[in-house]
Formats: structure tokens, sequence, C-alpha cells
């Protein structure tokens, strides 16, 4: 016989501003099964949930039903309490009459009324509630970080410093990502390099550090604490274990005009390349696209030419026939750190983005993108740091830097704000006119946006200090005129036309995910939002996790970020992963699919779609061991409670526990009967 | 004819298979027929009669056909796509059926018809028909035949109770399901109802009303319609097989239809093509989530 206890929650004036709480008390006490109703102004506060175990322990109570808020609120709450008082969490639910209720309603009776029917709902449902148990799996202590720029890295070095072992996977042939790119960085201006070096080079020399370099995740397989990770290792046509890295092979090289990815385009690299002094690991790989003897052998010519990287080499690590190669990593959290790219502005776009053609870049050489002018101002860069414009090497005197190109524009395809763009154009300015003393630095922006430590001080330096000069409005057309660049803008605050004759222009455009990041997402099984970005599973409460359990996001794959922001999320990531390994065994919630074993046949529609890799393939054999058929079996660690495999069976041989067939059937039955 | 004769007392004979299920003469037309003999191959017949869905008997849950050993099936491309069907949804191993496909120039709408087919005789699924040959096949025998007379009856229909207003066409579907008295003939009939335990049979709880009612009988015929889209075959037996004559077929028809715009899909006899509801591509319609 039930035995159940209702509390109602006034949640302060929340509930209780429209619902009448006496009277919800009331009705609930007399609905069969009930033993026990009472109502109390924060159910959720310790007094509150001191009256659920108090009711417990007195009444036996074999249910709770909590009126009160949504269960992603306060379920673990009063399941913990009910658990606290000896009775299964499982029994226990939450009948929600503020989102669903008071918060949507203005009727005072009416809303009570509606209270009352949701609490008699639940209270149908508890009854059929089971008490379940919660899940134990074993957990692998390795990560895998899947992308090797800053975020990657900090994370990286964060659960290696933990402890734990981690595998990182690159997809170039170092890493360092964008953040090795950049000339300096805001807000204090400095040296990039000077502080992300050192930290690559911790990353090769970590003992508890395995990195996969030109390499590219190929599959995932499993589930949180039981990952499985193909790694597909891209032909780099160097032998890693015998090269030293002495160069010898760059040297050799006969193309050398290849434009640099490293330098944007505006230097140029061989075809056998590190990508910069510092690359870690500092072993060269074979740009096969661009190679002499690769591109003789597209052209159908037998003989081998070239080959003079190999004739250089005097270790023999040259492997013109490598081929791409697969390891499995077994690891039991995954850390996704891709990183963006830059919106490209020229003329091809994908689907969605149309471009800025007006602007002219791709077109004029010497209108230029941020990463451009990052090359062109770093010490390391095709210009040793001094500021030359691409099209006759001049030092240009007028410098238009133009804003949100790209983002904050709708009807281009990017409605979101790219976030650094503010800063790095007062960055850039300020670089520009600590080079260039006389020279000017002209800056189109809609707003500024410097929320951050320090951020704002470093605007209000590059236009108090450094004379940047800020016009507010936006550019119409940017077009090569003779020697001179002409920009025309428009100032919002004058209210009139601009006209620049510029020596350059540098365009702040937008920053996008990393492409291929949807079949990323896809191998993975986790969600990404109409551009791209990944997405967290909460906004606020959990942003560094993902919809899947053991997959966590850090830096600016999930949404444009500073370099500060990227690390925090690193560390972040690395803090949740460090937590999940603290156990030997994961604990899960037990609301997981379950398969009725007699009545499935074994179809595996539940397989085909469950988007967690669930379903697993059971033989049933007959009295005397013979196999008689296959039926499907929920692997209760990996399966998240999605319920699409109760949606498809078609015999209906699924059910979730703790919202099975009877307990929705109670609910909705409750709704017509009393 | 004496193709598929000799193949039957051929495979009879090797031992290669148990039973061979084709189509024989019966006292009302053509009926199926299980040959476990080679001195019974004669008995096998093929003509416009032949209308019935072998396929039915691969269903792995009917122990009498089981019994008897490996089957070899007789099949006309719809039939193949029943088949392939069952392979799909993992009912059957290919290694455990032989398929003797036969050329088919369309059927009547049920056995007892003269086998001649005209514009009325002829059965409306045959209309549009891609498999005339079936290729999912061991063996393949008889004659090409001539192309059926063309009756575009079904799809008029559809479109006729398209143009209703939903009160109209609410109505019409109303009288047609008071009809049924839940004897679940067309569930039996069906070759990809193959569940051990119909959702209909279920009773804890009780989804679905099983007293002929319209409330339960509405309830039944959307969840049999939601079971088979992207699935049904269009065979037909289901209608044939009702006994108070409700038009199934305008069902299964339209909901092929539907399937098609939906997800661009038309059941097929290859049975490595995935069914609409475990495929995903990334343009697939989303009006509805709008």
């Amino acid at each position: 016989m039930a035995r159940i206890g209702v509390f109602v929650c006034h949640c302060g004036e929340n509930i209780a501003r429209t619902v009448d709480c006496a009277r919800v008390v009331e009705e609930l006490k007399s609905h069969p099964g009930v033993v026990h109703s009472e109502d109390y102004k924060y159910m959720c506060s310790d007094p509150g949930q001191a009256l659920v175990r108090k009711a417990i322990e007195e009444n036996d109570l074999t249910g709770v039903v909590v009126c009160a808020c949504s269960p992603h609120m306060h379920e673990k709450t009063f399941r913990g309490a009910a658990a606290k008082a000896g009775l299964n969490p499982f029994l226990c639910e939450m009948a929600n009459i503020r989102e669903h209720c008071s918060w949507i309603h203005e009727d005072r009776g009416e809303a009570t009324d509606k209270a009352i029917d949701i609490g008699r709902t639940i209270i149908e449902k508890v009854k059929h509630n089971v008490p379940l148990e919660t899940i134990r799996i074993p957990v692998t202590k390795r990560a895998l970080v899947i992308g090797g720029g800053i975020a990657g890295i900090q994370a990286a070095l964060d659960i290696a410093d933990g402890g734990a072992e981690v595998v990182l996977v690159e997809k170039e042939s170092s890493i360092g990502g964008h953040m090795s790119q950049l000339s300096e960085t805001f807000p204090t201006l400095d040296c990039s390099q000077c502080i992300l070096t050192p930290r690559m080079v911790e990353v090769l020399q970590h003992p508890r550090i395995k990195l996969h370099s030109y390499s590219e995740l190929e599959s995932l397989e499993g589930y949180i604490g039981n990952f499985k990770a193909t790694i597909r290792k891209k032909a780099r046509s160097v032998d890693e274990d015998l090269c030293n890295g002495c160069g010898d092979c760059q040297a050799a090289c006969p193309s050398r005009k290849i434009p640099s990815e490293f330098d944007a385009g505006i230097g140029k690299r061989s075809a056998i390349y590190v990508p910069f002094p510092q690359a870690v690991p500092n072993i060269p790989v074979l740009d096969r696209v661009n190679c002499t003897r690769f591109k003789a052998k597209r052209k159908g010519i037998e003989k081998d030419v070239c080959g003079k990287c190999q004739e250089a080499c005097l270790k023999g690590a040259i492997d013109y026939e490598q081929e791409d190669s697969f390891v499995t990593e077994d690891v039991g959290a995954v850390v996704v750190a891709t990183g963006f790219q830059l919106y490209s502005i020229g003329r091809d776009q994908p689907a969605g983005l149309k471009g800025y053609g007006e602007y002219g870049y791709g077109d004029v050489p010497d209108v230029i993108d941020g990463m451009q002018f990052e090359r062109l101002a770093s010490a390391s860069g095709p210009t040793g740091g001094e500021i030359l414009r691409p099209s006759d090497g001049k030092p240009p005197k007028t410098v238009v830097f133009v804003q949100c190109v790209g983002s904050r524009d709708p009807e281009k395809g990017i409605p979101y704000c790219s976030k650094i763009c503010c800063m790095y154009t007062a960055k850039h300015t300020m670089l520009y006119k600590h080079k260039v003393h006389d020279g000017k630095a002209i800056v189109f922006y809609m707003d500024i946006r410097a929320g951050g430590k320090g951020y704002d001080e470093f605007t209000r330096r590059a236009i108090e200090d450094d004379g940047a000069q800020y016009v507010r409005g936006r550019v119409s057309r940017i077009y090569r005129d003779g020697d001179v660049v002409k920009v025309w803008g428009f100032d919002t605050l004058s209210g009139e036309q601009v006209v620049v004759d510029a020596d350059m222009v540098v365009l702040a455009t937008a920053m996008r995910p990393q492409p291929g990041i949807a079949e990323l997402a896809q191998k993975l099984s986790i969600s990404y939002d109409e551009h791209g970005f990944i997405n967290e599973a909460h906004p606020k409460l959990r942003p560094v996790e993902t919809n899947t359990a053991g997959v966590f996001i850090a830096g600016a794959c999930q949404a444009p970020r500073d370099i500060p922001e990227s690390v925090a999320m690193a560390s972040a990531t690395a803090a949740k992963v460090l937590g999940l390994f603290s156990a030997d065994e994961l604990e899960r919630e037990p609301t997981v699919a379950l398969v009725n074993e007699q009545t499935c046949i074994g179809c595996f529609s539940c397989e085909q779609v469950c988007p967690y890799g669930a379903i697993e393939h059971v033989d049933v054999c007959d009295v005397e061991g013979h196999v008689c058929g296959v039926v499907a079996r929920v692997n209760p660690g990996v399966c998240q409670g999605c319920g699409t495999c109760v949606a498809v069976c078609p015999s209906k041989s699924v059910e979730l526990q703790g919202f099975t067939d009877e307990q929705i059937y109670a609910e909705i039955n409750a709704l017509g009967s009393w | 004819m004496k193709e598929l004769r000799d193949l039957t007392r051929k495979l009879l004979a090797d031992g290669d298979a148990g039973v061979v299920i084709g189509w024989e003469e019966g006292r009302r037309g053509a009926r199926p027929a299980f040959i476990t003999t080679p001195d019974d191959a004669d008995k096998l017949i093929f003509d416009a009669r032949c209308v019935h869905n072998l396929a039915n008997y691969l269903n792995p849950r009917k122990p009498q056909v089981k019994a008897l050993g490996k089957p070899a099936v007789v099949v006309k491309g719809c039939d193949a796509k029943a088949v392939a069907g069952l392979l799909r949804e993992a009912q059957l191993t290919r290694d455990r059926v032989i398929l003797i496909g036969v050329r088919c120039g369309g059927v009547v709408q049920t056995p007892e018809m003269p086998a001649e087919l005209t514009e009325a005789t002829v059965a409306t699924r045959c209309y549009g028909c891609d498999v005339r040959e079936p290729k999912l096949v061991d063996h393949l025998v008889g004659d090409a035949r001539p192309e059926p007379p063309v009756t575009a009856a079904l799809d008029r229909r559809i479109a006729e109770l398209d143009a209703l207003s939903p009160r109209e066409r609410w109505q019409f579907w109303t009288s047609q399901l008071a009809k049924c008295t839940r004897c679940h003939a067309c569930r039996q009939a069906c070759p990809l109802c193959h569940c051990e335990r119909c959702i209909t049979d279920k009773t804890q709880p009780q989804w679905i009303e099983s007293s002929s009612h319209l409330r339960g009988n509405f309830a039944w015929h959307l969840t049999r319609a939601q079971h088979l889209a992207g699935r049904c075959v269009g065979c037909g037996e289901c209608e044939r097989a009702c006994p108070v004559g409700i038009p199934l077929s305008l069902i299964n028809r339209k909901l092929q239809l539907v399937v098609k715009d939906l997800f661009d899909y038309t059941v097929t006899d290859d049975p490595e093509v995935p069914a609409p509801i475990g495929a995903y591509a990334v343009d697939d319609k989303q009006e509805f989530i709008e």
C-alpha cells in the first residue's frame, strides 16, 4: 500500500503569489495513498529538507512528491534528503508547479487547480516508482585532448600535472595554435611566443603527455571513463623517430615560394618545412601538394624527380612512401580544444555567408586581415617586425583599421560579436604607432567592447597615449586608387561622410569555428549551434561540459574567446577531468533504458537511432543452450537516458527506468480521473 | 512454369531446400503452396492470380514453417521488398533463405479473379511498379511479361481525400474505422508486422483499447500506420485480408508519398539501404520543428 508524502513549496513568493499553497495541501491530503501533506516557505532550505526527512521517518513513507520547481533545479536536493532518511532516492519526485504553473499563469484560482492536477499526476506516478540503484562503472585515468593551441596545451599540462596521463592530438605539424602566430598580446603587450613556447616545450618534455602531432581523431567509441579513440597519424613523409630536427632538408628544398600558412600567406616557406623555428615537435612535414616530386608523380611522370631533401638528410628520415597510420588510445575523458579560424572575407564563401567583396580583400594587396598584421608586427615574421606594406614594401604612413568585419552583421550571416577584435585592434594601433612614430592610425568601430581586467584602460591608452584616431561608423567601400587605398566610411557622431587615403587597411575579421567541426562533433556525439560552435551543457552552470558525459570543451571551439578565457576554460576542464578521475569507479544515475528481452525481436531499430552507441547484441539461448535468437541490451554505462530507443521500439520492449510506460500512463490517467 | 518446377524439383532433390513456398491451384483461385517433395513440384503455378506476399512465411515467429527446413520462396518484386525489409530488420539472414524471383507483369486484385489483367481487375499497387524483375534473388525464372494496364485509382482517391476539409476527411475515416472489428487480420497478413508481442496486445499499461470501439480502432490504425511508415512495401495484403473492407491501402500509399516527400525515400529491395527512421541526413526536412 502506497504511503505518499506531499510537500508544497511556496518558493518565497514565486509560487505562493499565484498558487494557493494551503488549498493544494488540503486537496492532495485526501488523494488516495497520501498520508502526509504540508507546505513550507522554502522547502529547499535546510529546515524545509528537515521536514521531508522527519515526515519520511515518522510516517514510514513509500514515496515523496515535492510540489516545487523544475526537477532540473532541486530534484537532486530532495532525493538527497530522502536518501538521508533511508528512502531510496528514486522514490522521490518533483511536481513542477513553478515553471509549469505559477510563473506562467495569472488567475489564482485556475493556477491553483492546475497545481493540484500536476501534484496528482506525480503522486500517481510515484505509486509506480521502484527503487533504483546507482550504476557504477570503471574509469580509465587517461585523457584525450584534441587541439594543441593554448587551450589544449593548458588543459594537457594541468591534467598531467594533476597526475593523470594525457594524449594530445594536434592536426598541424606543431602545437601552438593561433597564439604562436601572434606578435604581442593584450592587455599587457607581452610577447606571445615568449610566454607560449616554454609551455609548448613543457608539453613535449612532460613524462605523462603523449603528443600526436600532424594527427586527427578518426573515431571515438565507448563512453565516459571508457573511451577508445582511434587517431589518424597523417603521413608527414618524415620518420619521427629518426629525425633530429637539424633543418638540412628544409635548406635543401628547391621549392621555396609557397605561401606560409604560419605567416598568414605573407611570408614564404619551402615544401618540406617546420612552420616556425620554435615548433614542437621540431620535426618537418612534407607538403605533398606543393612538393616537386609529388607534383611530377601526379602529372604521370614515372621517373623520380628532385629528392633533394632525402639526399640532404643524414639520418635517412625522409620517407616518400609513408602512408597514414592509425593508433588507438584508451582514455576516460576527452577535452575538445579545436579553437577557431578567421572568417575568410574573400570571394569564396561557405553556404550562408556572403563575404565582403566591397572591401577588396584578396584583390587589393594592401588590404590585409588581423592575423597578417600580427605577422608583419612580429619579430619572427617575414619583415622581421618592421611594418611594411605588402604591395611595395614601404612603411605605411596612414593605416585604417576596420572593426566588426563579419561580426555583428546578421545580413552577412554572422550575428555574434567576435569579442577579441576591439582589443586586438587597439593593440594593433599601438604596435603600429610604436614602430612608425609619425604614422596615423584610424579605427572604424561600431562600439568599443572592452570588458575585462585592464581592457578598457588598454583601449584608452591606445587613444590617449598613442593617439589612435577612433571614428564611430562603418566602412562602405575599400578600393585601390593609384598608390593609395581609398576607404569610404561614415562618421555617425559628426554625421559626415569620411574618405581616407590610406596606405594600408587592416580588417578585424570575425572568429568562426574550425572547418570540420561538425564532423568532429558527430564523432563525439556532441551538439553544436547554428554557427558551428560546440554547445556547452548549460550556459551558466556547466560551461565546460557537453551533453555527452566525459567530453569537455575549452577555448574558442565553444564561442569566441580570448587567451585568458581560453586558459581559464582549459584549467576548468582539467579540474573536471581530474575530478572524474579521482574515484576508481564512476557513479551514474540509473535512469537509463532497459530492454525487455522477453519481447524484444532484435530488429535493432534502437541501435540505429541511439546517439550514444549504447545498444549491444545479446544471444538468446534455449533450454539446451543453443543460440536461438539475438536481442538488444542497453549498456547502462553508455546510455544517457534520452529515450529515443523507447520511442522507436515497435514492440514497446524498451523502457526508461524512472519514466516507464506504467508511470507515464498513470500520470496521464491521473489528469482525467479526479 | 517448367523452369520453376524443374528448379523446385532440383532444390528439393539435392536437399538445398526443405520446402519451396509458391502458389498452386486452389478451389478459389491461386493459393500459397508448400512443396516438400520433388514429386509435388508440378503443382506449382505462377500467373497474375498469384497475389499473395509469400515473404510473410519468412517471419521467424512462424514455427510451423520453420519446422519444414530451409525455405525457398518464390518472390515477385514487391515480395522481394518485404524480404529486404526482414533482412534490414535482422529478422532473417540471407543464407537462411533461397529466393526464387519471378518476372511479374502485374497481378489482379484477388486470387479468385480471372488471370487476364484489365484496367478494372489489375491491383492498384502495380501502378508505377519499379521491381517487375526482382533483384534480390538467388534464381530468376520466367520470361519478361508485358506491362500491366495502367490504373492510378489509388493516387486519384488520395488526391480526392486530400482535397477534403479536415472535418470531411475525419468523417470519412470515422465511417471506415467504425467498421473495424479488431480481428487484426491486417496485422497477421502483413509480412513486416513481425513483433513477438504487438503493442496492441500489451496490457501493462494498455495503450490501445482492444475492444471494437472507434476510440481504440483509431489508436490501433494510427499506430499500425506509424509503425509501417517508411517500411510498408505496399503489397496490399492487409487490405485484402480485411473482412470488413477498410481501404488500408489508402493509408499505406499516402504514407509512402509522405515519406518520399520528407526523406526522399522509397522502399527498396536492397537490404543495405537503411530505413529512414534509422538514417540521418543533414538535409532532412525539419519544417515540422518550426
